[in-house]
């Protein structure tokens, strides 16, 4: 029997509506709504008519670091940061709002989203547990991710200093990118 | 028309359009908005609050209301590809995710002082 309020239920719909709609996997609504399972199941496929994928979700913190993933990661999670400075809000609040944003700006560029909200999830997760933290460029200044206990004295970052073959592989079309990622996020598991 | 004068109204055109935008963003989402428009949250406040009559009364000023968010030359030479022509290349791609970086990095600094 469920005595939450009527008010607080709807809240949590609505949450969970605008979660599925950036694309959630069903694990993060879980995680962060309080309704139950068979109901976000069936909510998850009235909104996009499809059932959700199956399998675990992505656990390593190796992803984030990455040159081009992190580069998305950290420009995500500086939007983040920065809003929940500014305003009152939780954080899941500010997860799907730094998610618009970070899309928002990579509309303007010919460049793939390459991060997904459950994977932003995660992220957030990540530092929340020490396991990822934002490190300053020791020449730009810029704030990105990196692995907790990695030594940071003389940190630059990878835009600053890409890898040798960043940028020189022929675009992959878009297509192929996005099963490229799928295929991704269903098989890495740790 | 005086060329100064042209000047002031373009200015007081521009100050209409920033702060009817800005309300536009704050009412659409309050969060997202300070990001947006790189202001605090009590300064979304009361632009949100600006009757239209009071907006006119603000925007008809010789400054500008707004200004430019980024006093940094590395951020300009990114986002300008260093003066050179912009292509389509990952690269140039690249240089500009950098300066979102940065824009993201210097406005939550700007925040906290």
């Amino acid at each position: 029997m469920s005595t939450r309020s009527l008010v607080e239920d709807s809240r949590q719909l609505q949450r969970a509506v605008s979660l599925i709609r950036l694309g959630a996997r069903l694990q993060m609504l879980q995680s962060e709504t309080d309704l139950p399972y068979e109901r976000l199941l069936r909510l998850y496929k009235e909104v996009t008519g499809k059932s959700p994928s199956k399998g675990q979700l992505p656990f390593s913190t190796d992803w984030f670091v990455a040159w081009q993933p992190n580069i998305h990661s950290s420009l995500f999670f500086g939007i983040y940061q920065y809003l929940l400075k500014s305003t009152p809000i939780d954080d899941v609040e500010a997860i799907m709002r730094a998610y618009r944003l970070y899309l928002q700006e990579l509309s303007f560029t010919g460049v793939e989203p390459q991060l997904s909200i459950t994977r932003a999830w995660r992220l957030v997760r990540f530092v929340d547990a020490g396991m990822l933290c934002t490190v300053r460029c020791t020449r730009c200044s810029g704030h990105f991710l990196n692995h907790t206990f990695e030594l940071t004295d003389q940190f630059v970052c990878g835009l600053c200093r890409p890898p040798a073959r960043a940028g020189k592989t022929a675009r992959t079309s878009k297509a192929a990118r996005l099963a490229a990622s799928e295929s991704d996020e269903q098989t890495e598991v740790h | 028309m005086s060329n100064e004068t042209r000047m002031v109204n373009e200015i007081r055109e521009m100050n209409l359009q920033y702060l009817i935008l800005a309300q536009h963003l704050i009412r659409s989402d309050r969060a997202q908005a300070t990001y947006q428009l790189g202001i605090s949250e009590a300064v979304a406040d009361i632009i949100d609050a600006l009757s239209p009559m009071q907006i006119h009364r603000v925007a008809s000023s010789s400054t500008l209301m707004c200004r430019v968010r980024i006093d940094d030359e590395l951020v300009w030479s990114l986002l300008t590809n260093g003066g050179q022509e912009q292509g389509d290349s990952p690269l140039d791609d690249a240089r500009r995710l950098h300066a979102s970086i940065l824009v993201a990095t210097q406005s939550q600094e700007a925040l906290a002082s």
